[in-house]
C-alpha cells in the first residue's frame, strides 16, 4: 500500500461544477502525474463544501489549508509550491470579508469555525462515490447498532427524547410521525425521502444527496426497521442529475455490501429503495401531492386528514421525511438523545442548515445550532453585504414564507421565533436583500412563482393568488389604487384559511409579510407613483434620476454633455437644482450608487460631469436662461439661508412671488458656507451661484435671527407664506466628564469660526471624536489650521462611518490616523485645560434598530492620549430659538422631543397654518442634495397655497433619445485629478481639480441612457 | 382541440423506425408494474425529443391505461413537452431591463418572422422562440439568444438578419 503523505480534497458540488471545478481537478492531477508524485498526493473529489460563490474550491491536507476560485493554471504553482516544497501559495488564501485578514486554513475561516455540523458532517469532507470512505465514518454503523441492539420502541423513543423536529418545513416532531407510522394499521408500510426541493434559494437537500447520498440509505433503512416497512422511495427532482447519478450509485454500492435488500446484518430484515425522479412540478414538495406523483399520477394535492402515517402511497401507511432530517437520524442513533437535545434552544434542538443567498458575500451553506442569531449568520457567517450597500430584509422560508426586516437582526432562530416575526423556517433558504430590493417587486416575484406552479385544484389557490398577483403588478406599473393593500390583505387571509394543501395555505406570507414590514414601501407606489429602492422600472425615467432627492434629469444632461452642449446642460440642472456647482463638488450622490453602469463595470462619474458643466458656465459667463412668471403679488418669508432655504426660494422667484430671505449668520449659505471647509467647497464658487439667487430678485437680509430681531408671529401675518429651514446648528454633546474644559470644542462651532474667519485655536495633538463627514471636515482643517498630529476616534469600523468613501481616503492621504472601535471616555486637564484624553477599547456587540453592531466598551482597555484639542463631531441637534414665544392666541409649532419641527409630509406644511418647514431641521442633519429637494418641493407647495399656477406644470413629459451609442465594452470611470497631498494638506486650496472638457465627453458617452425606452 | 396542442408542428410524425423500436423495448421493460408511467415518459422523451399523441397512445396501449391518464400527466408536469423543440433555441429576454428597454418589441418581431409563438416551433424544426427572465445582462439590454449567441442592444431590423445566419 502506498503512504499517502498529503490529500487534496476538490469540491465537486453542483456549483463547483459549473464554475470548472473539472478542469482544475484534470490540471491538478496532470501536474501532479508529470512529477511522478501521485502515490504520494492522493486527490479526492468531494461533494459540497459550503461556500459556493468561493468556487472552484481546494483543501490540502494534512495542515487544512483552503484555495479558493481556483484556475486549471493555478495547479502547477500548488504542486510545486505546496506538494513539492511545502510552501502555501499565499494569494490563492481567503480573505475574511469584514476584517481583510487573510486566513490560511479552513478550520480557521469563520464561515466554518462557526458551524457545527451534524447533518453535513460528510459533505465536502468524504468522496460520496465511495461507501469505504462512509464507513470510515462510522457508516452503516447506527444500522448495525438499530438492527442488532435496539427495539422499534427505543428507536422511536430516542427519536422523541432527543427533540428532532422536520426539517422540510413546518418543523413537525419525527419521532411522533415515526410512532404513528409504526403503530399504524395495515401492510405493506413505505418509507418515502422527499427529496423535491424546489424553494428559490434553497439547496442544502441537493448537497447532502451529492455529497453524503449513503446517510439517507442508512436513515431510510433505519426508519423502514422502525415502522414496519421492506420498500422505501426517494423522490428527487429531475433538475438535480448529479444527485440522480450518486444515488443511483450510492443504492448499487449498498446493494452489493449487502446493506440494502434481504436478511441486513443477517438480522432476517429486509429493505431496499428505489428512485422516483419528478417532472418539473413545485407542487410535488407537498407531500401528498409527492405521493400522488411517486405513484405517477398528476401530483395534486389531496386534504388531509388522513395523513400519510395512515393512508399514505397506494393507501397504505407511509413515512415521509425530508433530506436533512433523515441525514440527522444516525448521528442520533450513535451519540443519542441526550447528545442532540443539548444543540438547540428549548423547543427546537440540534443544528440547522441554511443556504445563504442573495446579496450576500459568501453565499453558500451553513449550519449552525438552531437559536444562532439572524445577525451572526448574515454577517459572521455570511460575510455581510457586498459593495458596501444596507442590509435590508432576509426572506426565509422560499415562497411560503416572509421577510425579517433589519430591527430584528438579534432574533435567535428557531421555529418559534421565525413564526412570530410572520416567516417560517422551511427548508432553510436565507435569501438576503440590500437597499436595491423594492419589497413590492419581491412579493410580486414569489407571488408570480406561486401562479406558475400551484396545480390548480383549489379555487382559493388558482384564483386568489392570481388577483394577489394582478394586484401587485398594477402597483408596480404605477396603476395602484387607495384600498389595494386592504384588498390585498384580505385576499391573503382568505386563501391562507380556505386554500387546500400547504402551498396554497402558506403563498400569501410573501405579500403578508412585505406590507407588514414595509407598508410605507407600498404606500409610496400606489401614492407618490415613486419606488423607493429604483426598481419599478415604470415608476421612473432611470434609476439615477429616481434616487436624486432633488429629481434632477441625469441621463439628459449626460447626453447633453456629450454632444458638448454644456449651456443647456447646466440650464436642465438648474430646473430642479439650482447649485451645480455646490453638488458638483460636495454632494453625497445616491445617484451614483444606483447607476445600472455600475452592475457592469463602474458607476457613470455623475457627480464630476455635473461639476464640469457647472464650471464650463462660471467660466463662459453663460447667463442662466430660465423664465420667470409675472409677479404674483404674493409674498413669501423664508427663515434660515441655507440650501434648503435658497433653494425654495430661487423657485419661488421663479413661479414671480416675492421672496425674503432672514439669516442669522453675517453670510449666507447655510451649512454650505460654515459647515463645509473651503478646500472642498471654495468661498467663489459659493457666492456664484448664491449670487445668482439674488439676481433672481431674492431679498437675503443677513445677521437678522428670527426669534429676535424679527418673530415668527410677525412673519405669519406679514407674509403670505412662510418656510422655515433653520438646519441643525447645534452640537450634541459626548456626554462625557471633563467636556467644559478649555480646548474642547463642538466640531459645528469649530468649523463657522473657522470658515468666518474668526481665530480659532488648534494645538498640537488635536483629537476628533465622530465618523461623519462633520468629523473628517474638522480634522482636515484643523491640520490646515497647523495641528501637529490629528487624531479621528470612532466607536465602530470603517466601513460603518457615515462619512463619503472619498473623504475618508483623502484625510488618510494627508496624514490623520483613524482610531476604529475606540470611544472616549473621560477628558481630563490642568488648569482648566484639556491635556489629556482617556478612551476605551469598543467591540460590536449586538445589532440595533439600523442594523448596525453596537458597540460595546471592553473590559480593562483604558488607554490616556496626550491631547490639547478635542473636537466633539458627533451629532447635530436644531436650535430652535427662532420659534421664540407665540402670542396669546397663537399656534405653536409642534415639534418632536428631540426638537424636530413636525410637518405632513405631503403638504410639507406645518401645524400652523401657512407656516412650511423642511431641510435638516425636519429630517434632521440629511444632505446638501436632500435639503435643495425639500426647498423644490416645498416651492410648489407654497405656490399650490398662495394660489400659484407653477405647481400645475412641475412634471412635464419630454422626448428621451438615444443620442449615439454608449461605450459597450468594459472601461473604468474617469478618476478625479486631484493637487497632490504636499501642495494641499497645509492650506485651503481646493483638493479637486475638476475633469477636462475631453475626460467629460468621454466620460459622458459611459452612460447606458437608461431614460431611453425605445431602442 | 387538443390537436392544436399536439399536432401543430406539421402533422410529421418524424419518428424513425429505430426510434419507435426503441419505445416499445422502454414500454415492454415497464409492464406489468404498477406507478411507472412517470420513469417510462422520462426514458421515452430522452429517445424521441418529445411526446406526440402517436407516443401517447403507444404507452397508453402498452402499459393498459388510459390515453387520457398519459395525456393529464404529461401536460401536468413542466419537463414533459407534447411539441418538438427547434434545432436552433432563439431566447428574447423580458427580464425587467430588457423590457423596458423594449424586448417585447423583439419577441414581436421574432415571432412575426418565423411566422410562431412563444414556446413554439417551426414546421420545419429549424427554430424554436423562448421567453427568458433576466440573464443578468441588463446593461446590455435588450438582449436575445441564439443557441450560446448572445446578441446585445438588438434591435428590431436587426432580428431577421440574425435569424439568417442560422438558416
Amino acid at each position: 500500500m502506498d503512504l499517502v503523505r498529503a490529500h487534496v480534497l476538490v469540491c465537486g458540488g453542483a456549483a463547483c461544477v459549473s464554475s470548472g471545478c473539472k478542469a482544475v481537478r484534470e490540471a491538478l492531477e496532470a501536474e501532479i502525474a508529470a512529477r511522478g508524485i501521485e502515490r504520494e498526493i492522493k486527490v479526492v473529489v468531494t461533494g459540497c463544501m459550503g461556500p459556493c460563490d468561493l468556487g472552484p474550491i481546494m483543501v490540502v491536507y494534512p495542515e487544512g489549508v483552503f484555495y479558493k476560485k481556483l484556475t486549471p493554471d493555478d495547479a502547477r504553482e500548488i504542486v510545486d509550491e505546496h506538494l513539492v516544497k511545502g510552501r502555501i501559495v499565499k494569494r490563492l488564501l481567503y480573505t475574511e470579508p469584514g476584517t481583510a485578514e487573510v486566513v490560511e486554513t479552513q478550520e480557521a475561516m469563520t464561515f466554518f469555525s462557526r458551524q457545527e455540523r451534524i447533518a453535513l458532517r460528510n459533505t465536502g469532507v468524504i468522496d460520496p462515490l465511495n461507501i469505504d470512505e462512509y464507513i470510515a465514518r462510522d457508516g452503516y454503523a447506527a444500522l448495525g447498532k438499530a438492527l442488532t441492539e435496539m427495539k422499534p420502541e427505543e428507536i422511536v423513543d430516542t427519536l422523541k427524547r432527543a427533540g428532532l423536529r422536520g426539517r422540510g418545513g413546518a418543523g413537525f416532531p419525527t419521532g411522533i410521525k415515526w410512532d404513528l407510522t409504526r403503530k399504524a394499521e395495515g401492510s405493506p408500510k413505505y418509507v418515502v425521502c422527499n427529496a423535491d426541493e424546489g424553494d428559490p434559494g434553497a439547496f442544502m437537500d441537493r448537497s447532502i444527496l451529492e455529497g453524503d447520498p449513503h446517510t439517507l440509505l442508512e436513515a431510510m433503512a433505519i426508519a423502514g426497521y422502525t415502522v414496519g416497512a421492506n420498500q422505501g422511495y426517494i423522490y428527487v427532482r429531475a433538475e438535480y442529475p448529479l444527485a440522480v447519478a450518486h444515488l443511483e450509485h450510492a443504492i448499487r454500492q449498498a446493494r452489493e455490501y449487502g446493506l440494502l435488500g434481504a436478511n441486513i446484518f443477517g438480522t432476517g430484515f429486509d429493505f431496499d429503495i428505489d428512485l422516483r425522479v419528478g417532472a418539473g412540478a413545485f407542487v410535488c414538495g407537498e407531500e401528498t401531492a409527492l405521493l400522488a406523483s411517486v405513484e405517477s399520477r398528476r401530483g395534486e394535492p389531496r386534504p388531509r386528514p388522513p395523513y400519510p402515517a395512515a393512508s399514505g402511497l397506494w393507501g397504505q401507511p407511509t413515512l415521509i421525511n425530508n433530506v436533512e432530517t433523515y441525514a440527522n437520524i444516525a448521528p442520533i442513533i450513535l451519540r443519542g438523545a441526550e447528545w442532540f437535545s443539548s444543540i438547540g434552544t428549548e423547543k427546537s434542538k440540534g443544528t440547522k442548515v441554511f443556504a445563504l443567498a442573495g446579496k450576500i458575500n459568501n453565499t453558500g451553506l451553513v449550519e449552525v445550532p438552531m437559536g444562532t442569531a439572524l445577525g451572526d449568520i448574515i454577517f459572521d457567517l455570511g460575510g455581510g453585504i457586498p459593495g458596501g450597500k444596507k442590509f435590508k430584509a432576509a426572506q426565509t422560508g422560499g415562497p411560503s414564507g416572509g421577510c425579517i426586516p433589519a430591527q430584528f437582526l438579534n432574533t435567535l432562530i428557531d421555529y418559534e421565533s421565525l413564526k412570530e416575526l410572520g416567516t417560517m423556517m422551511g427548508s432553510g433558504g436565507l435569501i438576503v436583500m440590500d437597499e436595491d430590493t423594492c419589497m413590492v417587486d419581491l412579493a410580486k416575484f414569489f407571488m408570480q412563482f406561486i401562479q406558475d406552479e400551484s396545480c390548480g385544484k383549489c379555487a382559493p389557490c388558482r384564483i386568489g393568488t392570481k388577483r394577489m398577483l394582478e394586484i401587485l403588478d398594477r402597483i408596480t406599473k404605477g396603476q395602484g389604487r387607495e384600498g389595494d393593500i386592504e384588498l390585498l390583505i384580505e385576499l391573503g387571509e382568505h386563501i391562507r384559511t380556505t386554500a387546500m394543501c400547504g402551498l396554497g395555505q402558506s403563498a400569501p406570507n410573501p405579500v403578508m409579510s412585505t406590507i407588514r414590514y414595509f407598508r410605507d414601501e407600498y404606500e409610496a407606489h400606489i401614492r407618490n407613483k415613486k419606488c423607493p429602492a429604483s426598481s419599478c422600472a415604470a415608476l421612473f425615467n432611470s434609476p439615477c434620476q429616481n434616487s436624486c432627492p432633488a429629481g434632477v434629469d441625469v441621463p439628459r444632461y449626460i447626453a447633453l454633455i456629450k454632444q458638448r452642449r454644456f449651456d443647456e446642460a447646466v440650464d436642465l440642472i438648474r430646473a430642479t437644482n439650482p447649485f451645480p456647482a455646490i453638488c458638483g463638488r460636495v454632494c453625497d450622490h445616491p445617484c451614483e450608487s444606483k447607476c445600472r453602469r455600475g452592475t457592469f463595470d463602474e458607476p457613470v462619474a455623475i457627480k464630476s460631469l455635473k461639476r464640469f458643466a457647472a464650471d464650463w458656465e462660471i467660466k463662459n459667463k453663460h447667463q442662466y436662461r430660465a423664465d420667470f412668471a409675472p409677479p404674483s403679488g404674493k409674498c413669501v418669508a423664508i427663515v434660515g439661508a441655507g440650501p434648503a432655504g435658497l433653494s425654495a426660494a430661487h423657485y419661488l422667484a421663479l413661479f414671480g412671488h416675492k421672496v425674503t430671505v432672514f439669516e442669522a449668520l453675517p453670510v449666507a449659505g447655510g451649512m454650505l458656507t460654515v459647515g463645509i471647509p473651503e478646500y472642498r467647497l471654495p468661498r467663489d464658487i459659493m457666492e456664484f451661484e448664491i449670487e445668482a439667487i439674488r439676481k433672481a430678485g431674492v431679498d437675503i437680509r443677513l445677521n437678522s435671527r428670527v426669534g429676535v430681531d424679527v418673530t415668527l408671529d410677525q412673519l405669519k401675518t406679514e407674509y403670505d407664506a412662510v418656510f422655515v429651514s433653520v438646519g441643525a446648528h447645534n452640537s450634541a454633546a459626548m456626554g462625557v466628564p471633563g467636556e467644559d474644559l478649555e480646548g474642547v470644542l463642538p466640531a459645528v462651532e469649530f468649523l463657522r469660526d473657522a470658515a468666518l474667519g474668526r481665530l480659532v485655536k488648534v494645538g498640537r495633538n488635536v483629537a476628533v471624536v465622530g465618523g461623519g463627514n462633520a468629523a473628517i471636515d474638522a480634522a482636515r482643517t484643523a491640520l490646515r489650521l497647523g495641528a501637529k498630529e490629528v487624531h479621528i476616534v470612532y466607536r465602530r469600523l470603517r466601513s460603518d462611518m457615515p462619512a463619503d468613501p472619498a473623504e475618508i481616503e483623502a484625510a488618510i492621504e494627508e496624514g490623520i490616523q483613524v482610531h476604529y472601535l475606540t470611544a472616549p471616555t473621560r477628558l481630563i486637564g490642568a488648569d482648566g485645560k484639556v491635556t489629556q484624553m482617556e478612551c476605551v477599547r469598543m467591540r460590536l456587540g449586538d445589532f440595533d434598530k439600523s442594523g448596525r453592531r453596537r458597540p460595546v466598551p471592553v473590559e480593562a482597555s483604558r488607554t490616556i492620549v496626550d491631547v490639547d484639542t478635542v473636537i466633539a463631531a458627533i451629532g447635530q441637534s436644531v436650535d430652535t430659538s427662532f420659534a421664540g414665544k407665540p402670542a396669546d392666541g397663537q399656534e405653536a409649532l409642534l415639534m418632536t422631543k428631540s426638537g424636530l419641527v413636525i410637518t405632513d409630509p405631503d403638504t410639507m406644511q406645518t401645524n400652523v397654518p401657512g407656516v412650511f418647514a423642511g431641510g435638516d431641521c425636519v429630517t434632521g442633519p440629511a444632505t446638501v442634495i436632500a435639503a435643495i429637494g425639500a426647498g423644490r418641493q416645498v416651492a410648489l407647495e407654497i405656490d399650490k397655497f398662495v394660489g400659484g399656477a407653477a405647481w400645475q406644470h412641475a412634471d412635464v413629459d419630454v422626448e428621451r433619445v438615444l443620442v449615439g451609442t454608449p461605450i459597450e465594452e468594459q472601461c473604468k470611470r474617469c478618476v478625479m485629478p486631484e493637487m497632490p497631498v504636499p501642495e494641499r494638506a497645509r492650506n485651503f486650496k481646493e483638493v479637486e481639480l475638476g475633469l477636462t472638457e475631453d475626460m467629460a465627453v468621454a466620460e459622458a458617452a459611459r452612460c447606458f441612457q437608461c431614460d431611453v425606452r425605445e431602442p | 382541440m387538443g390537436c392544436c396542442e399536439t399536432k401543430c408542428a406539421g402533422d410529421i410524425t418524424d419518428i424513425t423506425p429505430e426510434q419507435w423500436a426503441k419505445v416499445d423495448e422502454i414500454i415492454a421493460g415497464y409492464q406489468g408494474q404498477r406507478g411507472v408511467l412517470i420513469p417510462c415518459l422520462h426514458e421515452i422523451q430522452q429517445i424521441v425529443g418529445y411526446l406526440p399523441i402517436e407516443v401517447q397512445e403507444r404507452v397508453a396501449a402498452g402499459l393498459d391505461i388510459p390515453v387520457a391518464d398519459v395525456y393529464s400527466v404529461i401536460t401536468f408536469y413542466a419537463l414533459f413537452t407534447t411539441k418538438p423543440k427547434g434545432k436552433h433555441k432563439v431566447g428574447v429576454c423580458l427580464g425587467t431591463a430588457c423590457y423596458v428597454r423594449g424586448g417585447d418589441k423583439i419577441l414581436e418581431k421574432v415571432e412575426g418572422a418565423l411566422g410562431i409563438k412563444a414556446g413554439d416551433t417551426t414546421p420545419d424544426r429549424l427554430f424554436s422562440i423562448q421567453v427568458m427572465r433576466c440573464i443578468g445582462a441588463c446593461g446590455l439590454g435588450p438582449v436575445m439568444t441564439v443557441d450560446d449567441d448572445i446578441y446585445a442592444r438588438i434591435k428590431p431590423d436587426r432580428v431577421p438578419e440574425v435569424l439568417k445566419k442560422y438558416s
